[in-house]
């Protein structure tokens, strides 16, 4: 066993793309109803409509989602150099839902209408725009709080971190309250992590903003590996430790900015995901990274294909942050267990 | 005479908020081919000067030269190329194998993907013979003894490929076969033109193990020579405020040191 890591990437990637594949079939073709992806190519309705129109441009949201909360969760665990790490621990979505919902509840005014502008002249929503500033606020907020005597604290950031996102919470809730009925229904239905139907321009955007950080991440992944030894020791073998971590956090925030954009508040995915991907091919980040992006898409789009079939049973369909936090809970405790 | 290999001159180091210097005025010269030793009480400095050494702490004044270049000039990456550090404490819980480890002394090497070639796993593995920890290579380091674990951390130095070590207490946690090993080792590489700072507290070990010894107290060089001239009993009782014997070796002379305690009874 002493393969490289470009040859134990490879073959993670040859065992988790296919995978993928089987998930975007599942994902394609279960719901509330049944349909078949061979007629659907061959045009018979309503099949095509309900294949290629409506499930195929979620099952993509699902994956670039998915992708992006996995990588940076795994970034963020070996930044903070603790396994509890999360976007959703750590503050950056909380700073993403505040920003999505400021750009929600400042629609019509001046504020809402020059976020319309800004975002519009980057080639994004506001809501994105807004999420994707606001977790790049609360990386900065975070490891600002989370620094003594100019040294990150891990620990200390975590902590920071953790009550960060009860702030958010809290303030979200507050926006919500002062919002009209309609605006908070859409407020909510996004707190809990939706995957809604998004358009073709939207999913190439956000799979740019996914795909983007994921490469630069998978770039530093071995300089990530160093960081375990601590700040001296990453030093000593020459990397550049506050640069690398910068550049990570920056990467993350953007990947998980644009996915809470998108689905709002999806849990579990960024920790479950990697610890997973860790028991079968090790701490080496540069494996770890990549494998977790793709196996983290194929963990979404399951989820969101459970969620579709439990509409068949409730009646109503539940958000899949929902279920991926029932799926994740006791699945994390699973592997905590495993690995002690 | 040519270029020293690690150079500081009048070396001065002040922990940000202290109130006194934790190095104050320190000059030493190392040579290719050299082992100097680096010993004195607790708190005297040692590890201080070890990363002032290593580079990894800027000196508050004074100036710190790498094979001819001035420290600071130079970038992190290249300084790593020309310098490896060990640490007192390495971390004992990581789940990366020894070979992993081994091999991330070759980090200073590696571009941007950071992707290691065969000749980068041919010295880690080389590395790991050498301190006779081959054998260890699948295992995650957490799972490691103590000794075996230095042994892991001490080949990563050593695949640096670096010219200069500086190990802060290489030999503490070793048996007694595996510290002739590490000095050994060290020798072989000094013969090749490298050269080793090493933080001890085995004044015996360091007396036998090294060319030169510099003994530390409180911040500052109490004394700096071979081990004859550092390891006398006066000096040492003075600086370590302890009663000891020194000896020589029957055979080859070097100083041996025991504290003075009493035999007694139980």
């Amino acid at each position: 066993m002493t393969r490289s890591a470009a040859a134990r990437a490879a073959l993670a990637l040859a065992v988790l793309v296919p995978l993928l594949l089987l998930a975007a079939a599942a994902g394609l073709s279960l719901g509330a109803g049944n349909a078949s992806i061979a007629s659907a190519l061959r045009g018979v309705q309503p099949d095509a409509t309900l294949v290629l129109r409506l499930r195929l441009p979620r099952v993509l949201l699902a994956a670039e989602v998915g992708a992006a909360l996995s990588i940076a969760g795994a970034t963020l665990q070996a930044l903070l150099r603790n396994p509890l790490a999360d976007p959703f621990v750590f503050g950056l979505s909380g700073g993403a839902a505040i920003g999505a919902a400021l750009a929600v509840a400042a629609g019509g005014t001046v504020v809402g209408t020059a976020t319309v502008a800004a975002a519009t002249w980057v080639g994004l929503l506001p809501a994105q725009l807004a999420a994707v500033l606001g977790a790049l606020a609360a990386a900065l907020l975070v490891v600002a709080l989370g620094r003594s005597r100019g040294q990150l604290r891990p620990e200390r950031a975590l902590l920071v971190g953790v009550v960060f996102n009860s702030f958010a919470s809290a303030l979200v809730l507050s926006l919500e309250a002062i919002l009209a009925p309609e605006k908070t229904q859409a407020v909510l239905l996004w707190l809990s992590g939706t995957l809604g139907y998004e358009t073709g321009p939207v999913l190439s955007a956000a799979g740019v903003s996914v795909l983007l950080p994921a490469l630069v991440l998978t770039a530093l992944a071995g300089r990530l590996n160093l960081l375990a030894l601590g700040e001296e020791g990453a030093a000593a073998l020459g990397i550049d430790v506050e640069a690398t971590r910068l550049i990570c956090f920056v990467a993350s925030s953007a990947a998980v900015g644009a996915a809470v954009a998108l689905t709002g508040l999806v849990g579990f995915v960024g920790l479950v995901v990697p610890h997973g991907v860790r028991l079968f091919v090790g701490p080496d980040h540069r494996v770890v990274l990549p494998a977790s992006a793709v196996a983290g898409a194929a963990f979404l789009v399951l989820a969101d294909a459970a969620a579709r079939i439990l509409f068949r049973g409730l009646g109503a369909e539940p958000p899949v942050g929902a279920v991926t936090a029932v799926i994740g809970a006791p699945l994390f405790v699973f592997l905590l267990r495993r690995r002690a | 005479m040519s270029e020293p290999a690690l150079e500081l001159t009048d070396v001065r180091f002040r922990h940000p908020g202290a109130t006194r210097d934790a190095l104050s005025g320190a000059t030493l010269r190392m040579d290719a081919g050299e082992i100097v030793g680096v010993v004195g009480p607790n708190a005297a400095g040692k590890s201080t000067l070890a990363r002032l050494a290593a580079t990894l702490l800027a000196p508050s004044s004074g100036l710190v030269r790498l094979g001819g270049g001035e420290a600071r000039e130079l970038s992190r990456r290249e300084r790593a190329k020309r310098v490896a550090f060990l640490a007192q404490d390495e971390p004992g819980d990581l789940p990366f194998t020894a070979r992993e480890i081994a091999l991330m002394g070759r980090a200073p090497h590696l571009g941007l993907w950071a992707l290691e070639g065969e000749s980068d796993r041919a010295r880690a593995r080389a590395a790991l013979e050498e301190l006779d920890a081959a054998h260890l290579s699948d295992r995650p380091v957490s799972q490691l003894s103590g000794g075996e674990r230095k042994r892991v951390y001490l080949a990563r130095t050593f695949a640096q490929g670096a010219p200069i070590l500086v190990l802060d207490e290489p030999t503490d946690a070793l048996d007694l076969r595996h510290q002739a090993r590490l000095v050994e080792a060290l020798r072989a590489r000094t013969r090749r033109g490298g050269c080793a700072l090493l933080v001890m507290h085995d004044l015996s070990l360091a007396g036998s193990a090294c060319d030169r010894v510099v003994l530390l107290d409180e911040g500052k060089i109490a004394a700096a020579g071979t081990p004859d001239e550092v390891l006398r009993a006066e000096l040492l009782e003075r600086v370590y405020g302890a009663a000891l014997d020194v000896f020589a070796h029957p055979r080859s002379g070097r100083p041996l040191v025991t504290v003075k305690i009493t035999p007694g009874r139980a």
